[in-house]
């Protein structure tokens, strides 16, 4: 290839990584984090205090509701399971109808319960906030709420990235033999850096090709579909997506009693695909004429169509299947082509072992932009002369993005643990507890960034590193606490899922503080022409009276 | 063609960012306009679905690789002429 295009590839890469790096860094460790978003709720729901109605009686209940508060039968769920995060049996949601489809923030969450003599009890939820929260910060890149404009800037983001990603496999094609697998440990360390951030983006290349196009697709599909639907569907599309139900809302009203029971629903399911296990259902117009059940669940050793899985559609009064285009194992080739394209990018497919290495592919991703900001900054290094020994001053730019980068990078780190050990302690102390989490993640990081430009990159990124490892340590001490002394509020679910997540987050927490002392004794013993070290000025003084 | 020394690739960077976007975009939809005609005896509920999924990949393939024309002009040149090869062809044979 010629020299000309690989240098034209290499700026391509240089300002598309250095515009979109920092926005991936957050997304790509919220994202890691959001893979475990089910296990990270049950670690921070308080224990439900209402009675859990058995199954059996789930039938008695919905006729109950329905009869108090016909509205429901528009759409509620049954829950299946028994875990931490699900309220009680019966819950059902109130969209703001000027909210975006996203923005889950906007949700009132409803529950309903039979009480000791049977009577039906119907009061407001508030679920934790925190991991759909992480998953706003995943989506949209940092940003607050998960809206349209949002979701553009991300998709501007997404497309860089995916232009990163192509010219950074150019630019290495030429001696791809020669760096692969190579890591040039020794005393030039970018050549060590570029060989870990070379041999890191081309082991996960196909990884990130994956997320880079399914986020431009998230981003910008309902533009897309517009445009299709105009030239060359003869605007039919509108039609086909619109959500059923809504037009023969003054038919006769039939009576829930009617319905299959959900044990009933369960078991046709279980005929119907055997390894698929059930974890809720969703009941839509239920007392309608064109009454949908959709029961949601899960398969391992299938491909689920959506990150909480996959359903098939009923008709909750015959039992008779409406639709098994999302059903795990029953799709034809075309729905698990793009059913696969979900969920090769929301790990929803394989089970655990799959999540973790989704987990580790989104850390090493993160540290994939976090690597290549530091070799933009190397690059531009200003080196001490070799004759007198003298330091000079690096230059403004890259002052200010090793700072930045050490604070956006940081302070979200910082932000999220903060929000986990907020989500324990501050639960039934304050009246909004999803909007202090957010205010909290806000706080952390604007700190965080401000902290790195006062102090500067090198000596900020210790004290920050140092913060991280407190602050995610905290989390598996938080749990600690909460079973040692319950009368804190505070609590410790013993369940798998639950104590994972404080072992995962004591193992982050080591990790962090490693990183510490590595970034310390760097800035203690190593090179002093570099930004790493902030008071070059005096060193290089001292430098020179010595020699 | 001679094999002289070959003559310097223009950066061009905005004028071929441009016609990465905008072009890629154009042929990107062109193409997705093809794939759903090649499929048309699918249900539109998927068809459609597969089809977006098609642009994307199309898009940022152009714009990725828009940088080895030689000039900003000759990358609107050729993309441009693909297009209205494409949009050409999909129009003659009813596709859109």
């Amino acid at each position: 290839m010629r020299a000309d295009y690989i240098r034209i590839y290499k700026s391509v890469h240089t300002w598309t990584g250095i515009l979109a790096g920092m926005a991936l860094f957050i997304a790509f460790y919220a994202g890691a984090l959001t893979v475990f978003k089910e296990p990270l709720a049950r670690w921070a729901s308080p224990q439900s205090s209402v009675p859990h109605v058995p199954l059996e009686a789930a039938p008695d209940l919905i006729a109950k509701v329905i009869a108090a508060k016909p509205d429901v039968a528009k759409g509620f769920n049954i829950y299946l399971q028994d875990t931490e995060d699900v309220p009680a049996r019966l819950g059902w949601e109130v969209r703001d109808p000027q909210a975006d489809d996203h923005d889950e923030s906007s949700v009132r969450h409803h529950i309903a319960y039979l009480d000791a003599d049977g009577g039906v009890r119907m009061e407001p939820s508030t679920p934790s906030g925190l991991t759909s929260f992480i998953d706003v910060l995943h989506r949209v890149v940092g940003l607050p709420v998960d809206s349209d404009p949002n979701r553009w800037i991300m998709g501007v983001i997404a497309g860089l990235y995916a232009v990163a990603l192509v010219s950074g496999v150019i630019v290495l094609l030429p001696s791809l033999v020669k760096d692969f697998f190579a890591l040039r440990t020794g005393k030039n360390l970018k050549r060590m850096w570029l060989d870990a951030h070379n041999v890191v983006g081309i082991v996960s290349l196909p990884f990130h090709i994956v997320m880079a196009l399914s986020s431009v697709v998230f981003a910008y599909h309902d533009g897309i579909y517009d445009l299709q639907d105009k030239l060359m569907y003869g605007g039919k599309l509108a039609s086909v997506f619109q959500r059923p139900g809504g037009a023969a809302a003054n038919a006769e009203t039939r009576d829930p009693a009617a319905m299959l029971t959900p044990i009933e629903l369960v078991a046709r399911t279980r005929e119907l695909a055997p390894g698929f296990e059930p974890i809720g259902l969703q009941y839509q117009q239920a007392t309608g004429p064109r009454a949908v059940v959709r029961v949601w669940g899960k398969d391992a050793s299938a491909v689920s169509p959506r990150a909480r899985g996959g359903f098939v559609a009923m008709d909750p009064y015959s039992g008779n299947v409406l639709n098994s285009d999302y059903l795990p194992g029953k799709q034809d080739t075309p729905n698990l082509w793009i059913s696969s394209f979900f969920a090769l990018h929301m790990a929803s497919f394989g089970g655990v072992a799959v999540q973790w290495l989704y987990f580790l592919l989104g850390l090493a991703g993160a540290w994939l932009f976090y690597s290549g900001n530091l070799l933009w900054i190397e690059t531009r290094r200003k080196r001490a002369d070799r004759q007198t020994g003298k330091i000079p001053a690096q230059r403004l730019d890259t002052r200010l993005m090793a700072s930045a980068t050490v604070g956006v990078c940081l302070g979200c780190v910082c932000g999220i643990s903060l929000m986990m050990i907020a989500s324990k302690w501050l639960n039934g102390q304050v009246e909004n507890l999803n909007a202090w989490l957010q205010g909290l993640y806000y706080l952390a990081f604007f700190a965080c960034l401000g902290w790195a430009f006062l102090r500067g990159g090198g000596r900020a990124g210790v004290h920050l590193l140092w913060l991280a490892a407190a602050l995610t340590l905290a989390i598996p001490v938080t749990s600690l606490v909460g079973a040692l002394f319950p009368g804190t509020g505070v609590w410790a679910h013993t369940s798998a899922a639950a104590l994972a997540v404080d072992a995962t987050a004591l193992a982050g927490a080591a990790g962090f503080a490693w990183m510490a002392r590595v970034a310390a004794r760097r800035i203690g013993q190593g090179a002093l022409d570099t930004v790493w070290r902030l008071d070059t000025k005096a060193h290089s003084g001292l430098r020179e009276a010595a020699e | 063609m001679k094999a002289d020394k070959p003559a310097p690739i223009r950066r061009d960077w905005l004028s071929k960012s441009l016609a990465g976007a905008v072009l890629g975009f154009a042929l990107a939809l062109g193409a997705s306009a093809l794939l759903a005609a090649l499929i048309e005896g699918m249900p539109l509920a998927t068809r459609s679905q597969l089809v977006m999924w098609l642009v994307p990949p199309v898009w940022l393939g152009v714009l990725g690789t828009v940088y080895f024309f030689g000039s900003g002009l000759r990358a609107w040149g050729w993309l441009g002429g693909a297009c209205l090869a494409l949009y050409g062809g999909l129009f003659l044979a009813g596709a859109l």
